[in-house]
C-alpha cells in the first residue's frame, strides 16, 4: 500500500535561486537571497515585497543638501501620518520601514536632531509602506529612501558615481526638494545654487517625453521654518525674494511644482559641548507643515 | 479729600506696580494741576483705532464694547468700576488702595479675584536642574534636583485671553514706558500687529481675530507678557511657582516631595488637554478641556499655549556647566496645542525662546503673592453689598 509523503524537491529550489531578482530600483538581476542589490545596494527585500503586489511601488525622494534635514522631514512625516487616522495614511510594511521614524523620533525626545545620514547607500534608511489616500480607491505602495545628502550631490557633480540616486531619480512619480529657508534668509546663496544644481539635473535626466520630469510634481520645502517664520506666510514669495535663480527655473522646467514651508523644532538652541564643540538643539517639537508637500505629491501622482 | 490720599499711596508705592497705579491717575490731569505735559497724557490715553477691513471682532465681544473712560474724570468710583472690568483686581486690593473702596466694591474685587485666580499654598518643590535635556525616555535627566520653597501666591486661573489684552491695548499700554521694561524701551514700535497697530503679531487693526475673544493671547513676547502683567497689578509666574500650581507637591515625612507628572495625576490622557492630535490644531477657548484642571483648580497648564515665565532658560551640561550659548532666552512651560510628544507636556518639561519671539503658540498668564494682597483678617470685614458710598475707610470710623 502506498503512502503519501511530502518531500522537498531541492532541485527546484536550487533552480529558483538560479533565477535572476530584479533590483527594484535599478533592475539589475541578483541572486534571489541577496541582501542588497550588487549593483546600487538597494534593498532586496524592496523587491521581494513589490513581487507580490499586482501594480508596481510609487517612488518618492527626499532631496537636498547635506544638514537641511531630509531625515528629520522624513521621520517625522512617516510618524505623523503613521499615527493618526487621517484621510492620509501610512502603515509601514516590514520592520525595516520603521526604523527611520523610530531614530528620528528617539532623537528629538532626546533634544537632539539624528546623526547625518552615512554616505553609503546599504546603509540608508529605505521606507516601504502603504499608501491610503482619498485619492485613490485601493492602498498605494510606496517606497521611500532617506537618501544622504553628500551622496546625493556627489551624484549631481558627477553622474552615475551613485547608481542606486541615478536609478532612484530617474523612476521616481515625484520629489520633495527641501531647502535650508534659515540659510537663504541669511542670504547665503548656497542654498539657491545647490537646488538650481539638483533642479537642472533632474530635468536633464533621460526619459521619454510623456513622462519626464517636466511633468513630474516637484515640492519644494524651506525646511527649519519655524526660524524664519515668512516663510509660513508666503512661500513662492520668499522663493522669488530669496532665491530668484530657483524660482526661475521652476518656472521654466517644471509644469507640477509648488513651495511649502516646514518646520518640526519650535525653536532652536545652539549648545555648547563640554569638548568645544556646538550643537544644534531642538528645544520642543511641534511640526508645522509636514504633511502638506507629501498631501500635494499624492493629489498630483499621475494616475 | 480722597482724591489726596490717592495721590499720597500712589507716589508711595515704589516700582512697576506703583507706576501702573500712577498712570490709571495720569487720566486726571485736573488732579494733577498740570503737572504732567498733555502730550503725555494724550498719547497715554491714545486707543487703538477701529477696524477697517481686517478682522473684525463680533459685536457681543468685549473687544466690540471696549470700556469708555469715565466723563466725570473726578470719580473715583467709576476709576474702580473700570479698573474691575479691566480685571486689573489685583491692584485695587493693594493695602494701599483698599480703603478707597466702598463695601461694595471690596466684595466685588475679592469676587473677582477669586473667579481670576487661584491660590497656591507656600510648600517646597522640586526644580530639575536642566530640565530640558531628556534622557532615553524623554523625562528631565536631573542631573541634580533643586529644592525651592515657594510663598503662597495667587496664580491666574486661565491663560490671558485676548479679551483681556484688548483692554490693556486699548488703555495705552503699550505707551505706558512705567510698565515696560527699560531695556526694550527701543524696541517698543516693533510690537505691532499684522496691520501695524501696537498689539499681538496675529491681530490686525489693533483687534484680535474674530470669536477669539475667550482664546489664549498668542503673538506676544516675553516684554509683553511682562508688561501686561504689570499693567493688571501682577507679575509673570516664576518656574518654582509654575511647577507648584500644577504638580501640586505633598510632602510626606521621610519621603521624597511626591510631584504630579500632570496636572491630574501620573499618566498623559490626551482627552485632558488640548496637544497635537487631541484638539483642532489651533488655540481654543480657555475654559475648555476642563478635565486637565489642576488640584487647585488652575485650568490649561497643559497644552493649548506655551506660557512664558519669569525666568531665563538654561541648558546645563552634565557637569553643571553651562550649555547654552549666550542668548536671551526665557522659559516656557507646559506645551501648546501643536505640541507632538507627551514628554514634552509635563509639569516638568521646560522649553524656551528668545524673549523677542512673538510665536503663534505662546501665551501666558499671570501670578500675584499672596502677601501683597490685603489680608481678610487685617481689620476690613466683608459686609453684605451696599450702595456705593460710603467709602469703607469711612464705614470703618
Amino acid at each position: 500500500m502506498n503512502r503519501g509523503i511530502a518531500v522537498e524537491l531541492d532541485s527546484f529550489r536550487l533552480a529558483n535561486f538560479g533565477n535572476q531578482m530584479p533590483c527594484l530600483i535599478c533592475e539589475e538581476g541578483n541572486m534571489l537571497d541577496a541582501d542588497t542589490c550588487r549593483n546600487c545596494y538597494a534593498p532586496m527585500i524592496l523587491a521581494h515585497q513589490a513581487q507580490s503586489q499586482s501594480t508596481p511601488p510609487v517612488m518618492f525622494a527626499a532631496l537636498g543638501p547635506s544638514g537641511v534635514g531630509k531625515t528629520v522631514y522624513l521621520g517625522m512625516l512617516l510618524d505623523m501620518l503613521s499615527r493618526q487616522p487621517k484621510q492620509l495614511q501610512l502603515s509601514a510594511r516590514g520592520g525595516f520601514s520603521v526604523t527611520l521614524q523610530q531614530n528620528t523620533l528617539a532623537a528629538l525626545a532626546r533634544l537632539e536632531f539624528p546623526n547625518k545620514t552615512p554616505n553609503e547607500p546599504d546603509r540608508w534608511n529605505w521606507v516601504h509602506c502603504q499608501l491610503r489616500s482619498p485619492k485613490h480607491r485601493h492602498p498605494v505602495e510606496l517606497v521611500l529612501p532617506d537618501i544622504a545628502g553628500e551622496a546625493l550631490f556627489e551624484e549631481v557633480d558627477h553622474p552615475r558615481s551613485y547608481r542606486v540616486i541615478h536609478s532612484m531619480l530617474s523612476r521616481c512619480d515625484g520629489v520633495l526638494v527641501l531647502i535650508d529657508g534659515t540659510k537663504l534668509q541669511s542670504g547665503s546663496l548656497d542654498e539657491d545654487y545647490f537646488t538650481m544644481k539638483l533642479l537642472s539635473h533632474l530635468s536633464e535626466l533621460p526619459k521619454d517625453p510623456k513622462s519626464n520630469w517636466s511633468n513630474r510634481p516637484v515640492a519644494l520645502i524651506f525646511s527649519k521654518a519655524d526660524q524664519c517664520e515668512s516663510c509660513f506666510d508666503d512661500p513662492a514669495g520668499y522663493a522669488q525674494r530669496h532665491a530668484p535663480g530657483l524660482w526661475r527655473v521652476c518656472q521654466q522646467r517644471f509644469r507640477k511644482h509648488r513651495f511649502f514651508a516646514a518646520g518640526v523644532a519650535g525653536a532652536c538652541a545652539t549648545r555648547t559641548l563640554r569638548g568645544g564643540g556646538l550643537q544644534s538643539v531642538p528645544l520642543r517639537i511641534e511640526p508645522r507643515g509636514i504633511v502638506e508637500p507629501f498631501e500635494w505629491l499624492v493629489e498630483n501622482l499621475r494616475t | 479729600m480722597r482724591s489726596v490720599n490717592l495721590l499720597e499711596w500712589m507716589f508711595a508705592l515704589i516700582g512697576p506696580v506703583g507706576l501702573a497705579c500712577g498712570s490709571v491717575l495720569m487720566k486726571f490731569p485736573e488732579w494733577l494741576g498740570g503737572a504732567f505735559s498733555t502730550s503725555y497724557v494724550a498719547a497715554f490715553s491714545k486707543k487703538a483705532e477701529p477696524a477697517e477691513g481686517g478682522v473684525e471682532t463680533t459685536a457681543e465681544d468685549p473687544a466690540e464694547q471696549a470700556p469708555e473712560w469715565p466723563t466725570d474724570a473726578g470719580s473715583v468710583q467709576s476709576l474702580v468700576d473700570e479698573m474691575l472690568k479691566q480685571s486689573r483686581y489685583a491692584l485695587l486690593l493693594r493695602p494701599q488702595l483698599v480703603e478707597n473702596l466702598t463695601v461694595d466694591q471690596l466684595i466685588r474685587t475679592r469676587a473677582a479675584l477669586s473667579d481670576g485666580m487661584c491660590l497656591v499654598p507656600e510648600g517646597q518643590v522640586v526644580l530639575h536642574r536642566g530640565a530640558g535635556i531628556c534622557d532615553g525616555d524623554g523625562e528631565s535627566a536631573a542631573h541634580g534636583s533643586v529644592p525651592v520653597y515657594v510663598l503662597a501666591f495667587y496664580l491666574d486661573r486661565y491663560p490671558v485671553t485676548n479679551a483681556q489684552f484688548h483692554d490693556f491695548v486699548a488703555s495705552g499700554g503699550y505707551e505706558q514706558m512705567a510698565i515696560w521694561d527699560q531695556e526694550i524701551l527701543p524696541a517698543l514700535l516693533d510690537f505691532v500687529d499684522q496691520t501695524g497697530h501696537p498689539g499681538p503679531r496675529y491681530w490686525h487693526n489693533g483687534r484680535y481675530p474674530r470669536g477669539e475673544n475667550n482664546h489664549p493671547v498668542v503673538g506676544v513676547s516675553w516684554y509683553e507678557a511682562a508688561a501686561f502683567s504689570r499693567w493688571a497689578g501682577k507679575r509673570l509666574v516664576t518656574d518654582a511657582e509654575w511647577i507648584k500650581a500644577g504638580s501640586w507637591p505633598v510632602a510626606l515625612e521621610g519621603h521624597p516631595l511626591l510631584q504630579r507628572r500632570y496636572p491630574w495625576g501620573e499618566a498623559m490622557d490626551r482627552s485632558r488637554a488640548n496637544l497635537w492630535g487631541s484638539g483642532p490644531g489651533r488655540t481654543v477657548s480657555v475654559d475648555q478641556f476642563p478635565g486637565g484642571v489642576s488640584v487647585g483648580g488652575v485650568q490649561q497648564l497643559i497644552g493649548n499655549v506655551w506660557e512664558w515665565t519669569a525666568d531665563a532658560f538654561s541648558l546645563e551640561n552634565s557637569d553643571g556647566s553651562a550649555g547654552l550659548e549666550k542668548t536671551h532666552f526665557k522659559s516656557l512651560r507646559g506645551g501648546a496645542f501643536d505640541t507632538y510628544l507627551d514628554t514634552q507636556a509635563t509639569c516638568h518639561f521646560q522649553s524656551g525662546d528668545r524673549a523677542m519671539a512673538r510665536k503663534h503658540n505662546i501665551g501666558f498668564r499671570s501670578a500675584i503673592n499672596l502677601g501683597d494682597l490685603i489680608k481678610r483678617d487685617n481689620g476690613y470685614e466683608v459686609v453684605p453689598s451696599q450702595p456705593v458710598e460710603p467709602s469703607l475707610a469711612e464705614t470703618q470710623k
